[in-house]
């Protein structure tokens, strides 16, 4: 595989795996248990969004794309299922907020690893945008910590491990290597695959729930979209799909 | 031949400083009165002479940092600077770009912009992380929710007057 084809594994990964979680967060506005969760939960969701957009602006360089706004949707919607690079752990949908919530937990702090991994980048774009992600992620990571932190010793608790069961089957989805990661690890792109990093999050797991969880890595270079997938693109197609050609 | 009271400056000199007022003239959405530059977006400003349709031009060029990744304004705001600077005299190209770096910090805000935002909406300036006043009565607020009314505003609370205050941050 080349270095650009490889860097553009990774990219998407990344950029697709922001997306879907930010679609999944905005799903809570409005419904959340309580205001300030609806606040959260949609601002953390724009953020992810955010980060997307910055990531397939460095999709559509190497594509030799102008990163316009067209050029960006289409490549948040406009693909066939083969051609995402997402994890089942960002494509699992659920209606169940303590799936929600300790989906937030865990999603953040592997992104918060991934953005550390690449602080240091020689991907100079990359780089950059990784020194204000890491900014924005202190607050997604304070927010989801204060909330576990204060619940896990309510009777509630039992909700959380149960919800930690589902999040924690679909995890290995998420640390499973990309295609070409050993020559983006080389080319000094990432200090490391995310997958080196199962050990540091299982322990801030266990820390969390003084528990003895572990954290599997998957394998499958993200070839394959899970059953949720559809569903979920279905939901974030709605209105696009009602007028393909509508100028927003 | 009559002294002149008031010798033209250098072209430049006023083309520099009427870009600079078209861009300052530009305000927040969210904080009408406000400008872009007050709130510390504006990273930097180039006024450079090349080829604008086959012949010699000024050309304008403008790097604006948003206060976070996500936010939906920043076509509109990259729009209202591109037309302010078209509109000024003596302009023939304009080019307004988004930058990644650096990140924006509540320190960027002006003392001009922290004491509008202050006076016309409530709401506070967190800055290095030290404790935020109430832009009423001064004392120092508590932390209700991180997240506020939008994403770059948590809300406070003041404990002596009881006013809800909103803190703007990175």
């Amino acid at each position: 595989m080349s270095n650009e084809a490889a860097l553009r594994e990774f990219l998407l990964a990344f950029a697709d795996d922001e997306h879907l979680i930010g679609q999944q967060h905005t799903e809570w506005i409005g419904v959340a248990p309580f205001l300030e969760e609806d606040l959260a939960f949609s601002s953390i969701g724009q953020d992810e969004l955010g980060h997307a957009v910055l990531l397939y602006e460095l999709v559509c360089e190497i594509d030799g794309v102008e990163p316009t706004d067209a050029a960006i949707d289409a490549l948040a919607y406009g693909r066939s299922a083969e051609e995402y690079r997402s994890s089942a752990f960002t494509e699992f949908g659920t209606t169940d907020w303590a799936e929600a919530l300790v989906r937030h937990w865990i999603y953040d702090m592997v992104e918060d690893l991934r953005w550390q991994l690449v602080a240091e980048s020689s991907h100079a774009g990359l780089a950059s945008v990784a020194v204000r992600a890491q900014r924005e992620e202190a607050y997604h990571r304070r927010h989801a910590e204060a909330l576990i932190g204060s619940l896990v010793t309510t009777p509630g608790r039992v909700e959380l491990e149960r919800a930690l069961d589902t999040v924690l089957a679909l995890l290995p989805s998420l640390l499973a290597p990309v295609a070409g990661i050993e020559e983006m690890v080389a080319a000094g792109v990432t200090a490391a695959p995310l997958s080196s990093k199962s050990s540091d999050i299982a322990s801030q797991i266990n820390a969390a729930f003084d528990g003895e969880y572990e954290v599997q890595v998957g394998s499958g270079a993200r070839q394959e979209r899970s059953s949720a997938f559809g569903p979920l693109m279905a939901r974030m197609r709605e209105v696009l799909d009602l007028d393909p050609d509508a100028v927003w | 031949m009559t002294a002149q009271h008031n010798p033209p400056a250098a072209p430049e000199v006023d083309l520099e400083a009427a870009v600079l007022s078209a861009i300052a003239s530009v305000d927040d959405p969210e904080y009408p009165g406000v400008s872009i530059v007050d709130l510390g977006l504006l990273e930097h400003v180039e006024v450079r002479n090349g080829p604008v349709g086959g012949t010699l031009g000024v050309i304008v060029g403008v790097g604006l940092i948003p206060t976070f990744s996500g936010c939906p304004a920043l076509e509109m705001i990259r729009s209202d600077v591109d037309r302010a600077i078209r509109a000024v005299a003596g302009v023939d190209d304009v080019s307004v770009n988004w930058l990644t770096s650096p990140a924006w910090t509540p320190d960027r805000v002006s003392m001009r912009g922290r004491e509008a935002l202050a006076r016309d909406f409530t709401v506070a300036v967190s800055i290095n992380n030290q404790a935020t006043r109430c832009p009423r009565c001064g004392a120092k607020t508590t932390e209700q929710s991180m997240f506020g009314p939008s994403r770059c505003r948590g809300i406070h609370r003041c404990p002596n007057c009881s006013e809800t205050v909103e803190v703007m941050r990175g």
